[in-house]
């Protein structure tokens, strides 16, 4: 498997007042494939989302990636593990406001060994016209297409979306969305999208259903539609 | 108002703001404290010791005695006090004692630890020779071929600053005193020397004696003034206020600089710091909060730094006012000074700071209150400002040049914090090292311009034979329709012993003219061509001299002139002379000489001076550092702050502390040349006007110059604070949690 999460636990607070954001979570996910991981607010999508790209570590239980064990890295090694294999697309895009499309992108081409070539990125996801525009100069998709590049640039082999639809509009959403697909169809990257929105589900070849920390339904989806068919 | 509970919480918070913030304002402010405190303790103390110590308003010495008789006719006819002194200098294994006899009237000396003397075997000595010279009451002291036990030690208000001779640059505590002995043993002492003290009458409104023409003139015309020291001409009374008036105008000099800038640089951090608030506040705007009510809060949390600021200022300042007011005095004899904080004072140092933190953060409230509450909302009420960012899009520069370059221009306030704490931080050590160079590099200077000689004599008689050696001058005093004392010099134009060049170099012929030295050209603004009058001091009467040239001379306030032009001036007969200077020692006898000085004695109190400064040079360097570090380290604090969301972005997308570190930290290095740099002709330019300012009462002007090793000390110190600061932010970058600053974008 591509990612193996086995019994995995995170809990907030200790005793009485201890939350569970993960509470005895296993998943396997395939590589290449397009996983919606869905849940109402505080069901630990976020906190999966964090453990699965080494933002966070788990109390217990295991993680593997790729072939590499996660749980257990240091702090350096987990930097390590993102620069080289992860990718992030987050609802609110997180571009550095003073630098501009490129320059964003350029951040991550800087400290990637094998970055995808920038002119590539640029036209996959439509966005050569905007390269040298601040991020407070686009709409909010395009400053989700720049996230997207920013994620892809280095070539990862998970990328891993935050509620990436979350701030914007239907027509927008549709556009950030086939260009996930796309991604992921010419670079072959494992894709992992949390989101509220059960729509987004119908693009998916994995869905997975959360709720108050634990899985409670995993299942392929038999019905895996386009990004262009989805009723958002 | 519920919402002060946030006051507590935001110091937890942003503990490291607040103590740079309150260490900013406590070393400016505490200079200006311990300084003013200092200055007007010696105020106080001279003010009284003079008073009841009878200080002198003048001393002179005449050719001809006055008999005790005609000073009581003196007294009585010009309603004043005069005393006859008589006094002798006695050289014991290479230290000087001057040994008085004892005054009634004027010039009163205190015995300040001991007893008085009580028998012949006995002496008292200067307090500040014993207390360097680790003389204890009960020792046994070689005056001349007798011992005496030392039985106390004194004070006397004339001599508070320990000069062997008035001309001295720098008093002499290792090889020279005062004692006093009984009469008798005083008598059989040898030939002493005379002069009188005078005390005029009353003072009148404006604290002036009054006019003693008539009385200067009779005793002129009746036994020959030789010579006449008023109290604001002599050194020795002079600089214990002197030095006062300087401490106090330092204070009211830092005053104007330090806490001025100190309270701007918090100023701008709090302004800051309240435009961050912008969602916080558009929030409660929207919530129904009025003007009035959020301007409040936020002068709260303004209030804080300046509060407690000030009351640690006033605190320390009440601890150090003492130690602080006696080490300003270890020129001096130990005078028993009390410093300490008034309550004015005390209250001024709380409200300054506090006022002034309160008021930046009103004006920031008031203007971001003008903007849209949607605006605030979002946080983009300043989104209009930022359009100035938008440089270098098309230049290959790698981003992390063009993100320090931007960052620099989007935030000019912050920048200039870290540019204003770099400058001042090294412009205040640079200051310090150069008040210190230029003094040694006096030294050299003075040797150099006074001449080859090492010996000067001064003897309290006009002779025309000269059974002594060296080469013959007469020298005299003159007194400026200023008010200043200048020194009038004649003698031969080839004198072997004087370096008497133009600033060029070029030796000048004294013989046709009158020559002034460039000090007295700058002190008095005069010029070549100019002619000035001037007014024997013994004589009152009133001449005019013209300018003839300028000698290079910054450390003697003279005039120079060919032997035959001083006795026609001075109406002497041809021929006369009362100085002597030679490369040796002259056979003259003690009772004939009145002031004997050797020149490398000058280079000794140079270096005494310089010991002395080192405490002081150490203290600036300690403020300069304190005030540097704080800056940067706030300005670059509220940066990382400011930055969170980038540096968490950064960190997901996998940079290590290290190479953000290095990013982020690094936008300001730019200010640290251009700081040091411009704090050098700065600190110049301040040094140079410093010394100008007091030419007069130092009675030099001295060149600014500051050694090599001074710049890269003080750069390097810059240098250290700065990478210090960044080194303790540096951790702020490193516990900076991806999550959950990921989590406030999110919200």
């Amino acid at each position: 498997m591509f990612i193996s999460l086995k019994d995995a636990v995170k809990k907030y607070g200790d005793g009485e007042t201890a939350v569970y954001a993960l509470d005895h979570a296993s998943v396997d996910l395939e590589e290449g494939k397009i996983c919606v991981i869905l849940g109402p607010s505080g069901s630990g999508k976020s906190t999966l989302l964090n453990m699965l790209g080494g933002l966070d570590t788990l109390d217990s239980g295991e993680l593997t990636v790729a072939g590499r064990k996660v749980t257990g890295l240091s702090a350096d090694q987990r930097t390590d593990y993102r620069r080289m294999d992860v990718g992030f697309v987050f609802q609110f895009y997180n571009l550095i406001p003073d630098l501009t499309v490129e320059e964003n992108i350029e951040v991550v081409a800087d400290i990637s060994e094998y970055p995808l070539d920038m002119e590539e990125v640029l036209s996959a996801l439509d966005i050569v016209k905007y390269r040298k525009r601040f991020p407070r100069e686009l709409s909010g998709g395009q400053q989700q297409r720049v996230a997207i590049a920013r994620a892809m640039i280095k070539n990862p082999k998970l990328l891993l979306c935050d509620e990436l639809t979350g701030a914007l509009d239907t027509k927008s959403s549709r556009s950030v969305l086939q260009f996930i697909e796309r991604m992921n169809e010419r670079f072959g990257t494992t894709v992992v999208i949390i989101t509220h929105n059960e729509a987004i589900a119908g693009m998916a070849d994995r869905v997975i259903r959360l709720k108050d920390g634990q899985i409670f339904k995993n299942y392929t989806n038999e019905q895996k539609i386009t990004a262009d068919n989805l009723v958002l | 108002m519920k919402l002060n509970r946030r006051y507590l919480r935001s110091i937890h918070e942003n503990l490291s703001f607040y103590i740079s913030s309150i260490l900013l304002t406590v070393a400016a402010l505490l200079m200006y404290f311990l300084f003013n405190i200092a200055g007007n303790a010696i105020l106080d103390f001279s003010k009284v010791f003079f008073a009841d110590h009878c200080i002198e308003d003048a001393n002179f010495t005449t050719y001809m005695p006055i008999p005790d008789e005609d000073i009581s006719e003196l007294e009585k006819e010009y309603d004043l006090t005069l005393e006859k002194e008589q006094y002798i200098n006695v050289e014991t294994d290479g230290v000087t004692a001057r040994v008085f006899k004892k005054t009634e009237k004027i010039d009163l000396y205190e015995v300040t630890v001991g007893e008085d003397i009580g028998s012949d075997d006995e002496i008292i000595i200067s307090e500040g020779y014993a207390v360097n010279m680790n003389v204890a009451v009960g020792d046994r002291m070689k005056i001349g071929k007798r011992s005496y036990t030392v039985t106390g030690f004194f004070q006397r208000p004339d001599y508070l600053y320990m000069l062997q001779n008035v001309e001295d640059s720098y008093k002499n505590i290792t090889t020279f005193y005062l004692a006093y002995m009984t009469d008798s043993e005083f008598d059989s002492l040898g030939e002493a020397g005379c002069r009188y003290l005078v005390r005029y009458g009353k003072e009148d409104a404006d604290g002036n004696v009054g006019d003693n023409t008539d009385f200067r003139k009779k005793v002129h015309e009746n036994y020959y003034m030789q010579s006449y020291t008023s109290a604001p001409d002599n050194p020795r009374i002079l600089m214990v206020d002197m030095q006062a008036e300087l401490f106090v105008e330092m204070s009211y000099f830092i005053l104007a600089i330090l806490p001025l800038v100190a309270v701007a640089l918090v100023s701008i951090i709090i302004s800051r710091k309240v435009k961050n608030e912008q969602k916080m506040i558009g929030t409660l705007s929207a919530l129904g909060y009025k003007k009035g009510q959020l301007m409040l809060h936020y002068a709260g949390f303004a209030a804080i730094p300046g509060i407690v600021g000030g009351v640690l200022t006033v605190v320390f300042a009440a601890l150090a006012a003492q130690p602080y007011s006696e080490l300003g005095l270890q020129d001096y004899e130990p005078m028993r000074i009390t410093g300490h904080l008034n309550l004015f004072n005390a209250a001024l140092g709380i409200i300054i700071p506090t006022v002034m933190y309160i008021l930046a953060a009103l004006l920031s409230v008031r203007r971001l209150l003008k903007k849209d509450t949607v605006l605030l909302l979002s946080g983009n009420a300043d989104a209009g400002e930022k359009k100035r960012k938008r440089i270098l899009t098309s230049s290959k520069m790698s981003f992390r040049i063009k993100y320090a370059v931007r960052s620099l221009v989007g935030n000019p306030m912050r920048g200039f914090v870290v540019f204003l704490g770099v400058f001042l931080g090294s412009f205040i050590m640079l200051l310090g090292f150069a008040f210190f160079d230029s003094i040694r590099g006096m030294e050299d200077v003075m040797t150099d311009t006074m001449g080859s000689y090492e010996h000067q004599y001064i003897l309290n008689e006009l002779s025309s034979d000269n059974p002594y050696g060296g080469e013959k001058m007469l020298v005299t005093s003159v007194e400026t329709e200023t008010g200043g004392n200048i020194t009038l010099v004649g003698t031969d134009a080839d004198n072997p012993y004087l370096n008497l060049h133009d600033k060029n170099g070029d030796k000048v012929d004294i013989s046709d003219g009158y020559y002034i030295t460039s000090l007295a050209a700058f002190i008095y603004d005069w010029h070549v061509g100019d002619c000035v009058t001037v007014r024997s001091p013994l004589s009152l009467e009133e001449k005019e001299l013209e300018i003839a040239g300028i000698l290079e001379n910054d450390v003697s306030a003279a005039v120079y002139m060919s032997t035959e032009n001083a006795v026609k001036f001075a109406d002497l007969k041809e021929g006369v002379y009362n100085s002597l200077i030679s490369d040796v020692k002259l056979d003259i006898p003690k009772s004939k000489i009145v002031v004997e000085s050797r020149k490398s004695s000058i280079g000794e109190q140079l270096q005494t001076m310089l010991n002395q400064m080192w405490f002081m040079i150490w203290l600036i360097i300690g403020l300069g550092v304190i005030i540097c570090a704080s800056s940067v380290y706030v300005a670059v604090n509220m940066m990382v702050t400011e930055n969170r969301n980038n540096i968490s972005m950064l960190k997901v997308l996998g940079y290590r502390d290290r190479k953000i570190g290095r990013i982020v930290l690094r936008v300001n290095h730019i200010f640290l040349p251009i700081g040091i740099l411009l704090s050098i002709p700065a600190a110049y330019y301040a040094c140079g006007a410093f010394y100008q300012m007091f030419a007069d009462e130092f009675s030099m002007l001295v060149s600014t110059s500051i050694f090599p090793v001074s710049y890269v000390i003080s750069a390097a110190l810059t240098a250290a604070s700065y990478f210090a600061s960044l080194f303790l932010v540096k951790r702020k970058v490193a516990k900076v949690d991806m999550i959950e600053s990921l989590k406030d974008n999110r919200e």
